[in-house]
């Protein structure tokens, strides 16, 4: 943030201590500098700006904007008042006042190119297009430099792509700046590529086709060299879209005769092909023939090869006979049976790795055959035979093969359909493969995979089949051991890692997941894609540190993407990279409307609550602290975006037990749908702070004209909660099942199942009766009185219902066997959520109340009534707190007794089925890290259920 | 068998931080090329740069990134990969092309060897360690291109240097 340069200036001289100390973050010496400096030297504003800078990064925000608004309304204009206020204003993230400080800079300096490029580029930083347009062209016309035509003819495109209407852009934006490159085209003074790219983004999303077309095969084409193929790829594109199949498909034929593996080229090959065949250009027999003898030739040319044959075209004869099969051509037959032609694939190309993923693509063609995967083991090749009978491979080629065929195995559904001691048989065969294939890796670094890792991997997906399949938890155990040896040996397998994380949390135990995320290293994006994995389940299992912790990182993330992406839409525009700026702006588009995004937002709110509000702040202070209002709602729910990676788990399941769209969309519907009913349960607690509020104002001010846009706001966000309940009865009914290395379910299920939605929402809906009884006073509201009461009562027995949901064994041992109840600990939490949320409700009722209750005995006395009795209502509320009072007695109690159970508990009297010493080991270890995260959930919930009874001590009226 | 194309911000590729991708996509978005599998699994990227000036016979493309996913590996990838940065550094005019890497990493310094790269220094302590391991040294490596037809570019140094004698 130096100064530069200009040694000449002496206050350059005299300003630089102030910047070395804001530069090495000794801001206290920089502002006494800065008071120092301006003690002498009164009207050096640059001095008086960076004392601001060193008051922003003290945390003396009021100050520092004070004091900077003094210096900007002077309207300066030398360099260094103006630099030093840009940097603060970013800092406060206020980068419209920097618009204003350069708009008024221009006026009094107006022929400054480095204040009008300034301005263009604070313009950009908050998306003002259309003034980037106008200052772009004022640039040019101080000084005609191409770029800074080309920015304001770029900032046309902008006002396009985000206008509303999409005709204004069709027949204004664009055109306008097509005329405006055009011009430039005539005087022959294009000059850039970026220019040439951006005329060709113009044409494009003018549809003008034929245009662009003729820009990229012409002379201004010829100014595309940078990015390599620029030329062919963008006529590639426009030939399909201007349905010129005969170009189309020599150009692919080309693309491919050069380079044989670029696999985009075959689709635009086939497509434009079977294009010119449907529109009778080429007769079809001949047609088919051109595209088998195409095929045909390219293999010929790689088999000849001695070395490193390439897989694009044994693999595009493949995708020909899918294409042909589709269109019912019996002529796919003369290019060979497809197992036959997969089968030469694997021999080609069984020991890479990727085998797999290139064969799954085609497996369908294999439908209805009746095949005996073992015949493809054949030629494996190099293997030796060990004790015992056993084959095994002997070299890493030879595993990759024989691993290749296991999850081919697999992805024809050949492990689903055996019996459980088949699928047992195959487990143990997968182990003794991966055992012995780790003298492969005995050498490998920590960072480094193990070449049988796979197999490991596949056995612990067999394991869950089996536990899925047959209900029987020692499966589960046994794959978690069994991950947990993989990882022994291979500390940085992420699909070790992430199929542990799952497993640990359907079995409700968090705490190894914490570990277990953590070592994933998961980075920047990863946060959107897969943080899902642990919001999840953190706070639902009952770790709410954990849970808070991972709400932060995942938020800090989301909040620095929107400031980063700014400043690299101006690099973009610097650089003359235009085709990256709308891309630039759909990557902060995309993570602001992720669903993610907004369930972390939604659920830190929620979890502040439940750990802190009532117990640390009070209720009402907590949600000021938030800015939380009713009335506003900060989830874009029609543009919102499932960023999950929900294929982050490796699986070699068949198609019909693979992740589908309908999954996809299913899982989608049920997120948004738990969002919404979240979002209003945290609205309508802030509409339940603003009932007391409302009543202190009215006695205070007399009258208060708030109060009924409150009223029809908390019942408008009611009315939208019981929808949203009623929509999620019936998608509950409905209940998606998901596949189990998929997306998880929401806890909307299990919240239904347990009453909690059902009991939030009765208390809530009190928010709407106090507003009324508030309105109404204690004398006249005998029928609300009975309602609230009634509420009351069935709340405790709701709450009561709840709580012996709670009751079991979250682990207990039987016969020998471990057996977890995960969903007790769910519902615990579920529990403390809704306890929290009634004695909020409870809270608010007594200081709505109170103040009725007194007004009413000071009208009793004045009229000297002797009628003493109690109103309703608050007999009612008395009830209500004994009620909570023992119900909340229960659950500790039982908690209690859980804890105890759990420590007395002796894992180690287990007898395990018979397992090597090693394979014990690991399997003990899982099970103690599930014992542990148990004892520490019941610990942090029995915590704070102790904190919410302490609170109702305090509910009286 | 790969579809290689140009970068976009679709595509999330995490092992950097989103500012890193984005500087590098703003300034040089044709040195950025991701490979995609058939099944649109992402296989790979590769991202570089141009710098150094034409006058000091420094004007070079440098790799700043080279990665291949697990699953697709020894198939030729990473040379692939490596010979399109090239030819964009050779359009572009340049002397060389040149990388950083572990000493450590004999994988990658082999692989780099086969595709033509000499050790062109010893840059001491490079690679700064986290949790209390030493600082790791990393080796320039080069490539001459057409342009610099002695190959004065790659005449190894004799001395290490140090990572802020380097620009």
């Amino acid at each position: 943030m130096a100064a530069r340069g200009h040694v000449q200036d002496p206050n350059d001289r005299r300003l630089r201590p102030i910047y070395d100390y804001l530069d090495n973050g000794n801001n206290k010496m920089a502002i006494q500098q800065a008071d120092k400096l301006l003690k002498k030297h009164k009207d050096l504003h640059c001095a008086k700006v960076l004392k601001a800078i060193g008051l922003q990064r003290t945390g003396k925000q009021d100050e520092a904007f004070t004091l900077a608004q003094e210096v900007a309304t002077l309207e300066p204009t030398d360099d260094n008042s103006l630099q030093a206020l840009t940097i603060l204003y970013r800092e406060m993230h206020r980068p419209e006042l920097v618009t204003k400080l350069y708009e008024a800079a221009v006026k009094k300096v107006p022929l400054s190119e480095e204040y009008h490029s300034h301005l263009f580029m604070a313009y950009a930083r908050v998306g003002e297009y259309k003034k980037m347009q106008q200052a772009g062209m004022a640039l040019y016309k101080i000084v005609p430099k191409n770029p800074y035509y080309f920015w304001s003819v770029m900032s046309l495109v902008m006002q396009a792509i985000s206008a509303q209407d999409e005709k204004l852009a069709q027949t204004m934006f664009l055109p306008l700046a097509e005329r405006m490159v055009e011009k430039m085209v005539k005087e022959e003074k294009i000059e850039a590529e970026a220019e040439v790219q951006l005329y060709f983004m113009i044409l494009e999303r003018l549809g003008k086709c034929e245009e662009a077309l003729e820009v990229i095969r012409g002379p201004l084409g010829e100014k595309l060299t940078s990015e390599l193929q620029s030329r062919e790829s963008k006529c590639m594109m426009l030939y399909q879209r201007l349905q010129r199949w005969p170009e189309g498909n020599a150009l692919a034929s080309k693309l491919l005769l050069k380079n044989p593996d670029d696999w985009q080229f075959y689709s635009c090959y086939f497509d434009s092909l079977f294009h010119l065949i449907d529109q009778s250009w080429t007769e079809e027999g001949e047609g088919f023939h051109l595209a088998m003898t195409f095929v045909e030739d390219r293999i010929k040319a790689e088999d000849q090869k001695e070395t490193r044959q390439l897989r694009g075209p044994y693999l595009g004869r493949l995708e020909l006979i899918h294409r042909l099969r589709e269109r019912g051509c019996p002529e796919e037959a003369q290019l060979g049976e497809p197992w036959d032609l997969m089968t030469q694939y694997f021999s080609q190309f069984g020991d890479k790795p990727c085998c797999i993923t290139d064969l799954k693509l085609y497996l369908p063609a294999l439908k209805g055959r009746v095949f005996c995967v073992s015949c493809v083991a054949v030629p494996l090749g190099g293997e030796s035979e060990e004790e015992g009978g056993s084959v095994f491979p002997e070299d890493t080629k030879a595993l990759q093969r024989h691993l290749c065929v296991c999850q081919l195995s697999r992805a024809l559904g050949l492990h689903h359909a055996l019996s459980p001691e088949g699928k047992l048989r195959v487990i143990r065969d997968l182990k003794a493969h991966y055992h012995h294939g780790l003298k492969f890796g005995a050498t490998a670094l920590k960072t480094e995979l193990q070449f049988s890792d796979m197999y490991c991997l596949m056995a612990a997906h067999v394991y869950v089949d089996l536990w899925k399949e047959t209900g029987e938890e020692s499966m589960a155990w046994q794959g978690i051991g069994l991950l947990q040896e993989g990882l022994s040996h291979s500390p940085s397998n992420a699909q070790f890692k992430l199929l542990l994380l799952l497993l640990y949390c359907h079995l409700g135990a968090f705490e190894p997941v914490v570990d277990l995320y953590s070592s994933l290293d998961a980075k920047h994006v990863q946060h959107d894609t897969i943080g899902y994995l642990l919001t999840r389940y953190a706070e639902p299992l009952g770790q709410f540190a954990a849970a808070s912790q991972s709400c932060n990182f995942t938020l800090r993330f989301f909040h620095s993407n929107q400031k980063d992406t700014s400043e690299y839409i101006i690099q973009a525009y610097k650089y003359g990279a235009f085709e990256k700026i709308p891309e630039f702006i759909a990557l902060r588009s995309r993570l602001n409307q992720s669903l993610h995004f907004a369930q972390v937002r939604t659920e830190r709110m929620l979890l502040d609550l439940f750990l802190e509000a009532d117990i640390v702040l009070s209720l009402e202070e907590s949600v000021k602290s938030m800015s939380l209002t009713p009335e506003e709602d900060d989830i874009p729910w029609d543009t919102l975006r499932d960023n999950r990676d929900l294929t982050v788990l490796t699986s070699w399941d068949p198609r019909d037990r693979s992740l589908t769209e309908e999954h996809r969309r299913a899982s989608m519907e049920e997120e948004c749908l738990w969002l919404r009913m979240r979002s209003l349960t945290l609205r309508l607690l802030a509409a339940l702070t603003a009932l007391g509020r409302a009543h202190q104002q009215q006695n205070s001010l007399g009258s208060e004209n708030g109060v009924g846009d409150k009223a029809s706001v908390a019942a408008r966000l009611f009315s939208q909660l019981e929808q949203a309940l009623q929509s999620a009865a019936c998608l509950s009914e409905k209940r998606s099942q998901y596949p189990f290395l998929g997306p998880p379910s929401t806890r909307l299920a299990a919240a239904l199942a347990c009453g909690s939605c059902q009991c939030q929402t009765s208390a809530l809906q009190l928010t709407v009766h106090l507003q009324e009884l508030e309105t109404m006073g204690l004398d006249e509201s005998t029928e609300l009185q009975t309602r609230i009461c009634n509420t009351f009562k069935s709340l405790v027995i709701q709450l009561q219902e709840m709580s012996n949901k709670c009751n079991g064994d979250l682990l207990e041992m039987k016969d020998s066997r471990l057996k977890t109840q995960p969903s007790l600990l769910e519902n615990l939490v579920f529990f403390l959520e809704t306890m929290s949320v009634v004695l909020w409700v409870a809270s608010q009722c007594a200081k709505v109340i109170r103040p009725l209750k007194a007004s009413l005995q000071k009208k009793k006395k004045k009229k000297k009534d002797t009628n003493t009795a109690t109103p309703a209502v608050v007999c009612g509320f008395q009830v209500l707190t004994g009620g909570l009072q023992e119900v909340l007695s229960q659950v500790l109690e039982h908690i209690k007794t859980q804890e105890l159970g759990l420590t007395a508990l002796k894992l180690a009297s287990l007898t395990l089925e018979p397992h090597t010493q090693e394979e014990e080991s690991f399997i003990r270890a899982g099970m103690d890290k599930v014992h542990s995260s148990y004892l520490r959930s019941l610990q942090e919930l029995g915590d704070l259920l102790k904190r919410r009874a302490e609170t109702l001590k305090t509910l009286k009226i | 068998m790969t579809t290689l194309r140009a970068f976009t911000c679709s595509l999330t590729v995490p092992q950097y931080g989103i500012p890193f991708y984005l500087q590098y996509l703003a300034h040089w978005p044709e040195y950025f090329i991701v490979a995609e599998a058939p099944g649109g699994e992402l296989m790979g990227y590769i991202m570089g740069k141009a710098e150094g000036s034409v006058a000091r016979e420094d004007w070079h493309g440098h790799v700043t990134a080279l990665s291949v996913a697990p699953e697709f590996r020894r198939l030729g990838l990473a040379a692939k990969l490596m010979d399109m940065l090239e030819e964009i550094s050779e359009r572009k005019g340049g002397f060389f092309v040149d990388l950083f890497v572990r000493v450590s990493n004999q994988v990658a310094v082999s692989m780099y060897k086969q595709l033509g790269y000499s050790v062109y220094r010893t840059v001491i302590e490079y690679y700064s360690a986290s949790n209390g391991d030493p600082d790791e040294d990393a080796y320039d490596m080069r490539k001459a291109l057409s342009r610099d037809t002695e190959k004065r570019s790659i005449i190894p140094l004799p001395h290490p240097v140090r990572p802020e004698d380097i620009e």
